[in-house]
Protein backbone atom coordinates (compact mmCIF):
# COMPACT_ATOMS: atom_id res chain seq x y z
CA UNK A 1 0.00 0.00 0.00
CA UNK A 2 3.05 2.21 0.41
CA UNK A 3 1.95 5.82 0.86
CA UNK A 4 -1.60 4.77 1.77
CA UNK A 5 -0.39 3.00 4.89
CA UNK A 6 -2.11 4.38 7.99
CA UNK A 7 -4.12 6.87 5.92
CA UNK A 8 -7.45 5.10 6.52
CA UNK A 9 -8.96 3.58 9.64
CA UNK A 10 -11.59 1.22 10.92
CA UNK A 11 -13.75 3.41 13.14
CA UNK A 12 -16.88 1.42 13.93
CA UNK A 13 -17.84 -2.21 14.45
CA UNK A 14 -21.08 -3.95 15.33
CA UNK A 15 -22.92 -7.22 15.06
CA UNK A 16 -26.11 -9.00 15.97
CA UNK A 17 -25.95 -11.84 18.47
CA UNK A 18 -24.76 -15.11 16.99
CA UNK A 19 -27.97 -17.09 16.66
CA UNK A 20 -29.22 -20.50 15.60
CA UNK A 21 -31.85 -19.88 14.38
CA UNK A 22 -32.40 -16.15 14.09
CA UNK A 23 -36.05 -16.25 12.97
CA UNK A 24 -35.18 -12.99 11.20
CA UNK A 25 -34.42 -11.78 7.70
CA UNK A 26 -30.88 -11.04 6.59
CA UNK A 27 -32.11 -7.47 5.97
CA UNK A 28 -33.31 -7.05 9.53
CA UNK A 29 -30.05 -8.41 10.93
CA UNK A 30 -27.93 -6.26 8.60
CA UNK A 31 -29.80 -3.11 9.67
CA UNK A 32 -29.11 -3.94 13.31
CA UNK A 33 -25.41 -4.61 12.68
CA UNK A 34 -24.95 -1.39 10.67
CA UNK A 35 -26.82 0.66 13.29
CA UNK A 36 -24.58 -0.77 16.01
CA UNK A 37 -21.45 -0.04 13.99
CA UNK A 38 -22.60 3.55 13.42
CA UNK A 39 -23.37 3.97 17.13
CA UNK A 40 -20.00 2.46 17.99
CA UNK A 41 -18.24 5.02 15.82
CA UNK A 42 -20.50 7.93 16.77
CA UNK A 43 -21.77 8.34 13.23
CA UNK A 44 -25.24 9.15 11.89
CA UNK A 45 -26.85 7.78 8.70
CA UNK A 46 -26.04 11.08 6.97
CA UNK A 47 -22.33 10.47 7.56
CA UNK A 48 -22.30 7.23 5.55
CA UNK A 49 -22.00 7.48 1.77
CA UNK A 50 -20.54 4.13 0.77
CA UNK A 51 -21.66 0.58 1.47
CA UNK A 52 -20.35 -2.79 0.31
CA UNK A 53 -21.23 -6.33 1.23
CA UNK A 54 -20.50 -9.87 0.21
CA UNK A 55 -22.66 -12.93 0.00
CA UNK A 56 -23.16 -16.31 -1.60
CA UNK A 57 -26.65 -15.83 -2.93
CA UNK A 58 -27.89 -15.90 0.63
CA UNK A 59 -28.26 -12.32 1.75
CA UNK A 60 -29.65 -8.85 1.30
CA UNK A 61 -28.03 -5.95 -0.57
CA UNK A 62 -26.36 -2.69 0.36
CA UNK A 63 -29.15 -0.72 -1.24
CA UNK A 64 -31.82 -2.49 0.79
CA UNK A 65 -29.94 -1.84 4.01
CA UNK A 66 -29.13 1.78 3.17
CA UNK A 67 -32.71 2.50 2.11
CA UNK A 68 -34.08 0.93 5.26
CA UNK A 69 -31.84 3.07 7.46
CA UNK A 70 -32.25 6.30 5.48
CA UNK A 71 -28.66 6.30 4.26
CA UNK A 72 -28.02 7.98 0.92
CA UNK A 73 -25.14 6.27 -0.87
CA UNK A 74 -22.77 7.63 -3.46
CA UNK A 75 -21.30 4.19 -4.01
CA UNK A 76 -22.49 0.68 -3.29
CA UNK A 77 -21.36 -2.75 -4.36
CA UNK A 78 -22.40 -6.25 -3.40
CA UNK A 79 -19.89 -8.91 -4.35
CA UNK A 80 -20.11 -12.66 -4.51
CA UNK A 81 -17.76 -14.32 -2.12
CA UNK A 82 -16.91 -16.04 1.09
CA UNK A 83 -13.95 -16.01 3.40
CA UNK A 84 -11.58 -13.92 1.33
CA UNK A 85 -14.03 -11.02 1.15
CA UNK A 86 -13.74 -8.94 4.32
CA UNK A 87 -10.08 -8.06 3.80
CA UNK A 88 -10.69 -7.63 0.06
CA UNK A 89 -13.43 -5.11 0.77
CA UNK A 90 -11.19 -3.30 3.27
CA UNK A 91 -8.57 -2.86 0.54
CA UNK A 92 -11.32 -1.87 -1.86
CA UNK A 93 -12.61 0.73 0.61
CA UNK A 94 -9.13 2.26 0.88
CA UNK A 95 -9.11 2.65 -2.90
CA UNK A 96 -12.57 4.20 -2.96
CA UNK A 97 -11.73 6.66 -0.20
CA UNK A 98 -8.43 7.59 -1.79
CA UNK A 99 -10.17 8.09 -5.14
CA UNK A 100 -12.76 10.37 -3.59
CA UNK A 101 -15.71 8.15 -4.47
CA UNK A 102 -17.00 8.41 -0.95
CA UNK A 103 -15.99 9.54 2.54
CA UNK A 104 -17.17 6.84 4.91
CA UNK A 105 -17.85 3.22 3.97
CA UNK A 106 -19.76 0.45 5.68
CA UNK A 107 -18.81 -3.18 4.97
CA UNK A 108 -21.28 -5.83 6.12
CA UNK A 109 -22.06 -9.53 5.90
CA UNK A 110 -25.48 -10.89 6.81
CA UNK A 111 -26.41 -14.55 6.65
CA UNK A 112 -28.79 -17.13 8.01
CA UNK A 113 -26.04 -19.70 7.75
CA UNK A 114 -27.87 -22.17 9.95
CA UNK A 115 -31.58 -21.64 9.37
CA UNK A 116 -31.34 -20.43 5.78
CA UNK A 117 -29.01 -21.58 3.09
CA UNK A 118 -26.32 -23.81 4.56
CA UNK A 119 -22.82 -24.11 3.16
CA UNK A 120 -22.64 -26.99 0.74
CA UNK A 121 -26.40 -27.29 0.65
CA UNK A 122 -28.45 -26.30 -2.33
CA UNK A 123 -31.55 -25.12 -0.58
CA UNK A 124 -32.77 -23.82 2.76
CA UNK A 125 -32.95 -26.36 5.56
CA UNK A 126 -35.70 -28.92 5.32
CA UNK A 127 -36.55 -31.59 2.75
CA UNK A 128 -33.97 -31.45 0.00
CA UNK A 129 -35.29 -31.43 -3.57
CA UNK A 130 -33.37 -33.18 -6.39
CA UNK A 131 -30.12 -31.31 -6.63
CA UNK A 132 -29.11 -29.38 -9.72
CA UNK A 133 -25.44 -29.93 -10.47
CA UNK A 134 -24.58 -27.02 -12.75
CA UNK A 135 -21.39 -25.11 -13.52
CA UNK A 136 -18.39 -26.23 -11.48
CA UNK A 137 -20.62 -28.48 -9.41
CA UNK A 138 -20.95 -30.91 -12.29
CA UNK A 139 -17.50 -32.04 -11.23
CA UNK A 140 -18.03 -32.24 -7.49
CA UNK A 141 -21.59 -33.10 -6.78
CA UNK A 142 -22.07 -36.44 -8.43
CA UNK A 143 -18.99 -37.58 -6.49
CA UNK A 144 -20.63 -36.67 -3.23
CA UNK A 145 -17.88 -34.12 -2.75
CA UNK A 146 -19.97 -31.08 -2.06
CA UNK A 147 -19.21 -29.45 1.25
CA UNK A 148 -16.22 -27.52 2.51
CA UNK A 149 -15.52 -30.25 5.09
CA UNK A 150 -15.26 -32.76 2.26
CA UNK A 151 -13.05 -30.50 0.11
CA UNK A 152 -10.72 -29.43 2.88
CA UNK A 153 -10.59 -32.96 4.21
CA UNK A 154 -8.88 -33.93 0.96
CA UNK A 155 -6.14 -31.34 1.46
CA UNK A 156 -5.90 -32.07 5.16
CA UNK A 157 -5.34 -35.76 4.48
CA UNK A 158 -2.46 -35.10 2.10
CA UNK A 159 -1.07 -32.53 4.52
CA UNK A 160 -0.90 -35.15 7.27
CA UNK A 161 1.05 -37.45 4.99
CA UNK A 162 3.43 -34.80 3.69
CA UNK A 163 4.25 -33.06 6.98
CA UNK A 164 3.97 -35.75 9.61
CA UNK A 165 1.40 -33.67 11.48
CA UNK A 166 -1.37 -35.59 13.22
CA UNK A 167 -4.94 -34.72 14.06
CA UNK A 168 -3.58 -33.61 17.45
CA UNK A 169 -2.08 -30.69 15.56
CA UNK A 170 -5.61 -29.74 14.53
CA UNK A 171 -6.76 -30.31 18.11
CA UNK A 172 -4.37 -27.63 19.39
CA UNK A 173 -6.14 -25.06 17.22
CA UNK A 174 -9.59 -26.16 18.38
CA UNK A 175 -8.53 -26.01 22.04
CA UNK A 176 -6.95 -22.54 21.71
CA UNK A 177 -9.88 -20.98 19.92
CA UNK A 178 -12.38 -22.55 22.30
CA UNK A 179 -10.40 -21.23 25.25
CA UNK A 180 -10.77 -17.73 23.82
CA UNK A 181 -14.49 -18.32 23.30
CA UNK A 182 -14.77 -19.23 26.98
CA UNK A 183 -13.75 -15.61 27.66
CA UNK A 184 -16.26 -14.22 25.14
CA UNK A 185 -19.85 -13.82 26.32
CA UNK A 186 -20.98 -13.51 22.67
CA UNK A 187 -19.65 -16.92 21.61
CA UNK A 188 -22.02 -19.78 20.85
CA UNK A 189 -19.74 -22.53 22.18
CA UNK A 190 -18.06 -21.50 25.44
CA UNK A 191 -17.29 -24.70 27.34
CA UNK A 192 -13.52 -25.23 27.25
CA UNK A 193 -12.34 -28.40 25.53
CA UNK A 194 -9.23 -30.56 25.77
CA UNK A 195 -7.15 -32.35 23.18
CA UNK A 196 -8.89 -35.55 24.32
CA UNK A 197 -12.34 -34.01 23.76
CA UNK A 198 -11.28 -33.20 20.24
CA UNK A 199 -9.94 -36.69 19.66
CA UNK A 200 -13.18 -38.22 20.90
CA UNK A 201 -15.51 -36.10 18.76
CA UNK A 202 -17.22 -37.83 15.85
CA UNK A 203 -15.99 -37.82 12.28
CA UNK A 204 -17.56 -35.48 9.78
CA UNK A 205 -15.24 -36.06 6.88
CA UNK A 206 -12.17 -38.01 7.83
CA UNK A 207 -9.58 -36.69 8.77
CA UNK A 208 -11.82 -33.87 10.07
CA UNK A 209 -13.88 -34.33 13.22
CA UNK A 210 -16.84 -32.37 14.52
CA UNK A 211 -14.51 -30.20 16.64
CA UNK A 212 -12.46 -29.38 13.54
CA UNK A 213 -15.47 -27.68 11.94
CA UNK A 214 -16.89 -24.18 12.33
CA UNK A 215 -20.39 -23.48 13.59
CA UNK A 216 -23.22 -22.78 11.22
CA UNK A 217 -24.58 -19.46 12.41
CA UNK A 218 -27.26 -16.87 11.76
CA UNK A 219 -25.62 -13.47 12.18
CA UNK A 220 -24.84 -10.10 10.68
CA UNK A 221 -21.74 -8.00 11.29
CA UNK A 222 -20.52 -4.65 10.01
CA UNK A 223 -17.49 -2.40 10.12
CA UNK A 224 -16.94 1.20 9.06
CA UNK A 225 -13.90 2.74 7.39
CA UNK A 226 -12.97 6.40 6.94
CA UNK A 227 -9.95 8.68 6.74
CA UNK A 228 -7.58 9.22 9.65
CA UNK A 229 -8.59 12.88 9.84
CA UNK A 230 -12.23 11.97 10.42
CA UNK A 231 -11.28 9.02 12.59
CA UNK A 232 -9.71 11.20 15.26
CA UNK A 233 -13.02 13.08 15.65
CA UNK A 234 -14.99 9.91 16.39
CA UNK A 235 -15.77 7.95 19.52
CA UNK A 236 -13.20 5.16 19.40
CA UNK A 237 -9.42 5.05 19.23
CA UNK A 238 -8.65 4.71 15.49
CA UNK A 239 -7.38 1.44 14.08
CA UNK A 240 -5.15 2.07 11.08
CA UNK A 241 -5.07 -0.02 7.93
CA UNK A 242 -1.39 -0.70 7.25
CA UNK A 243 -1.74 -2.88 4.18
CA UNK A 244 -3.90 -5.41 2.48
CA UNK A 245 -4.23 -7.88 -0.34
CA UNK A 246 -7.41 -8.76 -2.15
CA UNK A 247 -8.13 -12.11 -3.72
CA UNK A 248 -4.59 -13.11 -4.47
CA UNK A 249 -4.51 -16.36 -6.39
CA UNK A 250 -2.65 -19.54 -5.66
CA UNK A 251 0.68 -19.77 -7.49
CA UNK A 252 -0.61 -22.37 -9.92
CA UNK A 253 -3.80 -21.20 -11.59
CA UNK A 254 -5.06 -24.68 -12.28
CA UNK A 255 -7.86 -26.53 -10.52
CA UNK A 256 -7.48 -26.29 -6.76
CA UNK A 257 -6.54 -29.91 -6.60
CA UNK A 258 -4.01 -30.01 -9.42
CA UNK A 259 -1.39 -27.87 -7.76
CA UNK A 260 1.87 -29.63 -6.92
CA UNK A 261 0.98 -29.53 -3.23
CA UNK A 262 -2.70 -29.20 -2.58
CA UNK A 263 -2.05 -27.64 0.81
CA UNK A 264 0.13 -24.91 -0.70
CA UNK A 265 -2.37 -22.06 -0.76
CA UNK A 266 -2.82 -18.50 -1.99
CA UNK A 267 -1.43 -16.96 1.19
CA UNK A 268 1.98 -18.22 0.13
CA UNK A 269 1.72 -15.83 -2.76
CA UNK A 270 0.11 -12.89 -0.96
CA UNK A 271 2.31 -12.75 2.10
CA UNK A 272 5.28 -10.82 0.75
CA UNK A 273 2.97 -8.26 -0.74
CA UNK A 274 1.07 -7.95 2.52
CA UNK A 275 4.04 -7.52 4.80
CA UNK A 276 5.86 -5.41 2.23
CA UNK A 277 3.00 -2.93 2.06
CA UNK A 278 2.72 -2.72 5.81
CA UNK A 279 6.48 -2.39 6.17
CA UNK A 280 6.68 -4.94 8.96
CA UNK A 281 7.60 -8.58 9.39
CA UNK A 282 5.78 -11.49 10.96
CA UNK A 283 7.75 -10.92 14.17
CA UNK A 284 6.05 -7.54 14.64
CA UNK A 285 2.58 -9.07 14.74
CA UNK A 286 1.00 -9.30 18.19
CA UNK A 287 -2.26 -11.06 17.39
CA UNK A 288 -3.76 -12.76 14.37
CA UNK A 289 -7.12 -13.73 13.02
CA UNK A 290 -6.85 -16.87 11.02
CA UNK A 291 -9.71 -18.06 8.87
CA UNK A 292 -10.79 -21.09 10.87
CA UNK A 293 -13.55 -22.58 8.82
CA UNK A 294 -11.67 -25.68 9.96
CA UNK A 295 -8.81 -26.17 12.37
CA UNK A 296 -6.79 -27.28 9.37
CA UNK A 297 -7.23 -23.97 7.55
CA UNK A 298 -5.61 -22.15 10.45
CA UNK A 299 -2.73 -24.60 10.44
CA UNK A 300 -1.86 -24.06 6.80
CA UNK A 301 -2.36 -20.29 6.99
CA UNK A 302 0.27 -20.06 9.71
CA UNK A 303 2.63 -21.68 7.23
CA UNK A 304 1.41 -19.79 4.18
CA UNK A 305 1.83 -16.39 5.79
CA UNK A 306 5.25 -17.24 7.11
CA UNK A 307 4.59 -17.43 10.84
CA UNK A 308 6.33 -20.77 10.63
CA UNK A 309 7.92 -22.77 7.86
CA UNK A 310 6.13 -25.19 5.56
CA UNK A 311 5.22 -28.28 7.51
CA UNK A 312 6.23 -26.71 10.82
CA UNK A 313 2.79 -25.87 12.18
CA UNK A 314 2.74 -29.18 14.04
CA UNK A 315 5.44 -27.83 16.36
CA UNK A 316 4.39 -24.20 16.15
CA UNK A 317 0.91 -24.77 17.61
CA UNK A 318 2.01 -27.18 20.35
CA UNK A 319 1.50 -26.37 23.98
CA UNK A 320 -1.05 -23.62 23.49
CA UNK A 321 1.13 -21.15 21.60
CA UNK A 322 -1.95 -19.80 19.80
CA UNK A 323 -3.56 -18.97 23.14
CA UNK A 324 -3.81 -15.61 24.81
CA UNK A 325 -0.68 -14.73 26.85
CA UNK A 326 1.41 -16.99 24.58
CA UNK A 327 3.42 -16.32 21.40
CA UNK A 328 0.76 -15.65 18.80
CA UNK A 329 -2.81 -15.37 20.13
CA UNK A 330 -5.17 -16.41 17.34
CA UNK A 331 -8.87 -15.69 16.97
CA UNK A 332 -9.41 -14.11 20.36
CA UNK A 333 -13.20 -14.15 20.03
CA UNK A 334 -13.16 -17.91 19.54
CA UNK A 335 -13.30 -17.60 15.78
CA UNK A 336 -15.53 -19.51 13.48
CA UNK A 337 -14.89 -22.70 15.39
CA UNK A 338 -16.42 -21.40 18.60
CA UNK A 339 -17.84 -17.87 18.43
CA UNK A 340 -19.84 -18.35 15.23
CA UNK A 341 -19.35 -18.49 11.49
CA UNK A 342 -19.57 -15.13 9.73
CA UNK A 343 -17.46 -15.70 6.63
CA UNK A 344 -14.51 -13.89 8.15
CA UNK A 345 -15.80 -10.51 9.25
CA UNK A 346 -16.19 -11.20 12.97
CA UNK A 347 -12.50 -12.06 13.38
CA UNK A 348 -11.55 -8.72 11.90
CA UNK A 349 -13.99 -7.02 14.26
CA UNK A 350 -12.40 -8.80 17.21
CA UNK A 351 -8.97 -7.60 16.11
CA UNK A 352 -10.28 -4.04 15.93
CA UNK A 353 -11.61 -4.31 19.48
CA UNK A 354 -8.34 -5.81 20.71
CA UNK A 355 -6.33 -3.00 19.07
CA UNK A 356 -8.57 -0.41 20.69
CA UNK A 357 -8.03 -2.24 23.97
CA UNK A 358 -11.77 -2.48 24.23
CA UNK A 359 -12.41 -6.19 23.92
CA UNK A 360 -15.97 -6.51 25.21
CA UNK A 361 -15.13 -9.33 27.55
CA UNK A 362 -16.57 -10.80 30.70
CA UNK A 363 -13.95 -9.15 32.86
CA UNK A 364 -15.57 -8.12 36.16
CA UNK A 365 -14.32 -4.55 35.91
CA UNK A 366 -15.09 -4.07 32.23
CA UNK A 367 -18.25 -2.11 33.11
CA UNK A 368 -15.82 0.54 34.37
CA UNK A 369 -13.71 0.18 31.23
CA UNK A 370 -10.90 -1.54 33.10
CA UNK A 371 -9.15 -4.73 31.99
CA UNK A 372 -7.76 -6.89 34.76
CA UNK A 373 -5.96 -9.26 32.32
CA UNK A 374 -7.13 -11.95 34.70
CA UNK A 375 -8.16 -14.81 32.43
CA UNK A 376 -9.78 -16.78 35.23
CA UNK A 377 -12.04 -13.81 35.84
CA UNK A 378 -12.99 -13.64 32.16
CA UNK A 379 -10.77 -10.90 30.72
CA UNK A 380 -9.75 -11.59 27.12
CA UNK A 381 -7.98 -8.33 26.29
CA UNK A 382 -4.43 -8.96 25.11
CA UNK A 383 -2.09 -6.79 27.15
CA UNK A 384 0.15 -5.52 24.37
CA UNK A 385 -1.92 -5.73 21.23
CA UNK A 386 -0.65 -3.19 18.77
CA UNK A 387 -0.48 -4.97 15.41
CA UNK A 388 -2.95 -7.54 14.09
CA UNK A 389 -2.71 -9.65 10.96
CA UNK A 390 -6.10 -10.61 9.50
CA UNK A 391 -5.70 -13.68 7.33
CA UNK A 392 -8.80 -14.34 5.28
CA UNK A 393 -9.46 -16.79 2.53
CA UNK A 394 -12.18 -18.29 0.45
CA UNK A 395 -10.93 -21.38 -1.21
CA UNK A 396 -7.47 -22.84 -1.31
CA UNK A 397 -6.91 -20.85 -4.49
CA UNK A 398 -7.81 -17.38 -3.17
CA UNK A 399 -6.75 -15.35 -0.20
CA UNK A 400 -7.15 -11.83 1.12
CA UNK A 401 -5.40 -10.30 4.08
CA UNK A 402 -4.94 -7.07 5.98
CA UNK A 403 -2.69 -5.70 8.68
CA UNK A 404 -4.20 -3.36 11.24
CA UNK A 405 -2.46 -1.18 13.83
CA UNK A 406 -3.79 0.36 16.99
CA UNK A 407 -2.43 3.38 18.83
CA UNK A 408 -2.64 2.00 22.35
CA UNK A 409 -0.36 -0.57 23.96
CA UNK B 1 -18.55 -51.67 -0.62
CA UNK B 2 -20.26 -48.32 -0.12
CA UNK B 3 -24.02 -48.18 -0.59
CA UNK B 4 -25.69 -47.07 -3.78
CA UNK B 5 -25.74 -43.48 -4.92
CA UNK B 6 -29.26 -42.36 -5.79
CA UNK B 7 -28.54 -40.53 -9.01
CA UNK B 8 -32.23 -39.70 -9.41
CA UNK B 9 -31.59 -37.12 -6.66
CA UNK B 10 -28.95 -35.26 -8.68
CA UNK B 11 -29.74 -33.57 -11.96
CA UNK B 12 -26.60 -32.94 -13.98
CA UNK B 13 -26.88 -29.81 -16.11
CA UNK B 14 -24.33 -30.00 -18.96
CA UNK B 15 -23.42 -26.70 -20.55
CA UNK B 16 -21.39 -25.22 -23.40
CA UNK B 17 -18.09 -26.11 -21.71
CA UNK B 18 -19.04 -29.58 -20.49
CA UNK B 19 -21.60 -31.17 -22.82
CA UNK B 20 -18.96 -33.04 -24.80
CA UNK B 21 -17.38 -34.35 -21.61
CA UNK B 22 -20.70 -35.93 -20.62
CA UNK B 23 -21.05 -37.30 -24.16
CA UNK B 24 -17.66 -38.89 -23.54
CA UNK B 25 -18.73 -40.73 -20.39
CA UNK B 26 -21.68 -42.21 -22.28
CA UNK B 27 -19.12 -43.73 -24.65
CA UNK B 28 -17.04 -44.83 -21.62
CA UNK B 29 -14.33 -42.31 -22.38
CA UNK B 30 -12.64 -40.25 -19.66
CA UNK B 31 -11.76 -36.94 -21.32
CA UNK B 32 -9.64 -34.03 -20.20
CA UNK B 33 -9.30 -30.68 -21.91
CA UNK B 34 -6.28 -30.13 -24.15
CA UNK B 35 -5.00 -26.94 -25.77
CA UNK B 36 -4.43 -27.20 -29.52
CA UNK B 37 -1.83 -24.43 -29.38
CA UNK B 38 0.52 -25.53 -26.59
CA UNK B 39 -0.61 -29.03 -25.66
CA UNK B 40 -1.46 -28.16 -22.04
CA UNK B 41 -4.05 -30.47 -20.47
CA UNK B 42 -6.37 -29.80 -17.58
CA UNK B 43 -9.47 -30.80 -15.69
CA UNK B 44 -12.30 -29.83 -15.11
CA UNK B 45 -12.89 -28.57 -18.64
CA UNK B 46 -12.60 -24.82 -18.11
CA UNK B 47 -12.88 -22.99 -21.44
CA UNK B 48 -9.42 -21.44 -21.82
CA UNK B 49 -5.83 -22.62 -21.57
CA UNK B 50 -4.25 -21.25 -18.40
CA UNK B 51 -0.77 -21.48 -19.94
CA UNK B 52 -1.31 -19.63 -23.25
CA UNK B 53 -4.93 -18.29 -23.06
CA UNK B 54 -5.89 -20.13 -26.25
CA UNK B 55 -9.54 -21.03 -26.55
CA UNK B 56 -8.88 -23.31 -29.47
CA UNK B 57 -9.25 -26.58 -27.61
CA UNK B 58 -9.63 -30.28 -28.11
CA UNK B 59 -10.11 -33.32 -25.85
CA UNK B 60 -7.57 -35.89 -24.73
CA UNK B 61 -8.90 -39.36 -24.01
CA UNK B 62 -7.11 -40.79 -21.00
CA UNK B 63 -6.71 -44.47 -20.35
CA UNK B 64 -8.61 -43.89 -17.10
CA UNK B 65 -5.83 -45.15 -14.88
CA UNK B 66 -4.04 -43.36 -12.11
CA UNK B 67 -2.76 -43.30 -8.55
CA UNK B 68 -4.54 -42.13 -5.40
CA UNK B 69 -2.95 -38.80 -4.44
CA UNK B 70 -5.25 -38.09 -1.51
CA UNK B 71 -8.67 -39.06 -0.23
CA UNK B 72 -11.38 -38.14 2.21
CA UNK B 73 -13.80 -40.46 3.97
CA UNK B 74 -17.29 -39.02 4.01
CA UNK B 75 -19.20 -40.22 7.04
CA UNK B 76 -21.99 -37.70 7.02
CA UNK B 77 -24.16 -37.40 3.88
CA UNK B 78 -25.17 -33.87 2.97
CA UNK B 79 -27.03 -34.46 -0.26
CA UNK B 80 -29.96 -36.84 -0.19
CA UNK B 81 -28.45 -38.86 -3.05
CA UNK B 82 -25.71 -40.09 -0.70
CA UNK B 83 -27.77 -41.13 2.32
CA UNK B 84 -27.37 -44.83 1.50
CA UNK B 85 -23.76 -44.42 0.35
CA UNK B 86 -21.99 -43.48 3.60
CA UNK B 87 -19.32 -44.14 4.57
CA UNK B 88 -17.64 -43.66 1.23
CA UNK B 89 -14.25 -42.56 -0.04
CA UNK B 90 -13.74 -39.69 -2.47
CA UNK B 91 -10.30 -40.08 -3.99
CA UNK B 92 -8.12 -37.51 -5.70
CA UNK B 93 -6.46 -39.35 -8.55
CA UNK B 94 -3.33 -38.45 -10.44
CA UNK B 95 -3.76 -39.73 -14.00
CA UNK B 96 -0.89 -41.83 -15.37
CA UNK B 97 -0.99 -40.60 -18.95
CA UNK B 98 -1.94 -37.02 -18.68
CA UNK B 99 0.20 -34.11 -17.58
CA UNK B 100 -0.04 -30.33 -17.65
CA UNK B 101 2.32 -28.18 -19.71
CA UNK B 102 4.80 -27.89 -16.81
CA UNK B 103 4.86 -31.63 -16.21
CA UNK B 104 2.47 -31.84 -13.25
CA UNK B 105 0.12 -34.76 -13.55
CA UNK B 106 -3.52 -33.88 -14.12
CA UNK B 107 -5.77 -34.84 -11.22
CA UNK B 108 -9.38 -35.86 -11.18
CA UNK B 109 -11.63 -36.96 -8.32
CA UNK B 110 -14.34 -39.52 -7.87
CA UNK B 111 -16.10 -41.92 -5.55
CA UNK B 112 -14.28 -45.19 -5.01
CA UNK B 113 -16.13 -48.47 -5.32
CA UNK B 114 -13.86 -49.71 -2.52
CA UNK B 115 -14.27 -49.30 1.21
CA UNK B 116 -12.20 -47.11 3.48
CA UNK B 117 -10.29 -50.16 4.74
CA UNK B 118 -8.85 -50.77 1.28
CA UNK B 119 -7.81 -47.21 0.44
CA UNK B 120 -4.30 -45.76 0.72
CA UNK B 121 -2.39 -43.01 -1.02
CA UNK B 122 -0.19 -44.44 -3.75
CA UNK B 123 -2.51 -47.28 -4.77
CA UNK B 124 -3.37 -47.65 -8.47
CA UNK B 125 -6.97 -47.18 -9.54
CA UNK B 126 -8.95 -47.42 -12.75
CA UNK B 127 -12.16 -45.85 -13.92
CA UNK B 128 -15.46 -47.72 -13.99
CA UNK B 129 -18.38 -46.20 -15.84
CA UNK B 130 -21.62 -46.48 -13.93
CA UNK B 131 -24.85 -46.44 -15.88
CA UNK B 132 -27.65 -44.59 -14.14
CA UNK B 133 -31.40 -44.79 -14.60
CA UNK B 134 -31.11 -41.34 -16.12
CA UNK B 135 -30.57 -42.32 -19.78
CA UNK B 136 -28.41 -39.36 -20.68
CA UNK B 137 -25.88 -39.61 -17.88
CA UNK B 138 -23.07 -42.06 -17.18
CA UNK B 139 -21.02 -41.42 -14.06
CA UNK B 140 -17.35 -42.35 -13.75
CA UNK B 141 -16.31 -44.05 -10.51
CA UNK B 142 -13.00 -45.61 -9.58
CA UNK B 143 -11.75 -48.87 -8.14
CA UNK B 144 -8.44 -50.03 -6.75
CA UNK B 145 -6.74 -52.22 -9.36
CA UNK B 146 -3.44 -53.31 -7.84
CA UNK B 147 -0.90 -52.92 -5.07
CA UNK B 148 2.02 -50.58 -4.55
CA UNK B 149 4.99 -49.97 -2.30
CA UNK B 150 5.28 -46.88 -0.12
CA UNK B 151 1.59 -46.36 0.35
CA UNK B 152 0.25 -44.13 3.09
CA UNK B 153 -2.91 -44.73 5.03
CA UNK B 154 -4.66 -42.59 7.61
CA UNK B 155 -4.72 -44.30 10.98
CA UNK B 156 -6.17 -43.04 14.19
Amino acid sequence: MGNLTDKYCVVGVGETPHMRPSNRTTLSMACEAVKKAMANAGLEPRDIDGMTSYQAGDSTTSNHVATSLGIRLNYSLDIFGGGSSTEALIAHAVGLLEGGYCKTIVIFRSMNGRSGRRMGGQAPSGPVPPTQAAGDQQFYMHWGWTTPAQWFGMSAMRYLRDTGATTKTFAEVAVAHRYHASLNPKAIMRAPITIEDHQRSRWVSKPLRLLDCCLETDVSAALIITSRERAFDLKQPPVFIMGGTARTMAPSPSWNYSRPEIHYVAGNYGRNRLFGMAGISQKDVDIISCYDAFTFTTTIQLEAYGFCGKGEAKDFVKGGRLQIDHELPSNLSGGHLSEGYTHGISMVIENVRQLRHRADDACPRWAEGIHTYDRKAGCRQVKKARIAACLGWGTEATSSSAILRGIIG
Amino acid sequence: MPGAIDYSRITIVPDFDTAEWWMGTKQHKYLVRQCKSCGHKWFPPFPACSKCTSMDLTWFETAGKGVIHSYVVVTQPILSAFIETVPYVVALIELDDCHEADGALVRVAGVLLDDEEAVAMGLPVEVVFEETKEPNIVIPRWKICGTAENTWKFTE
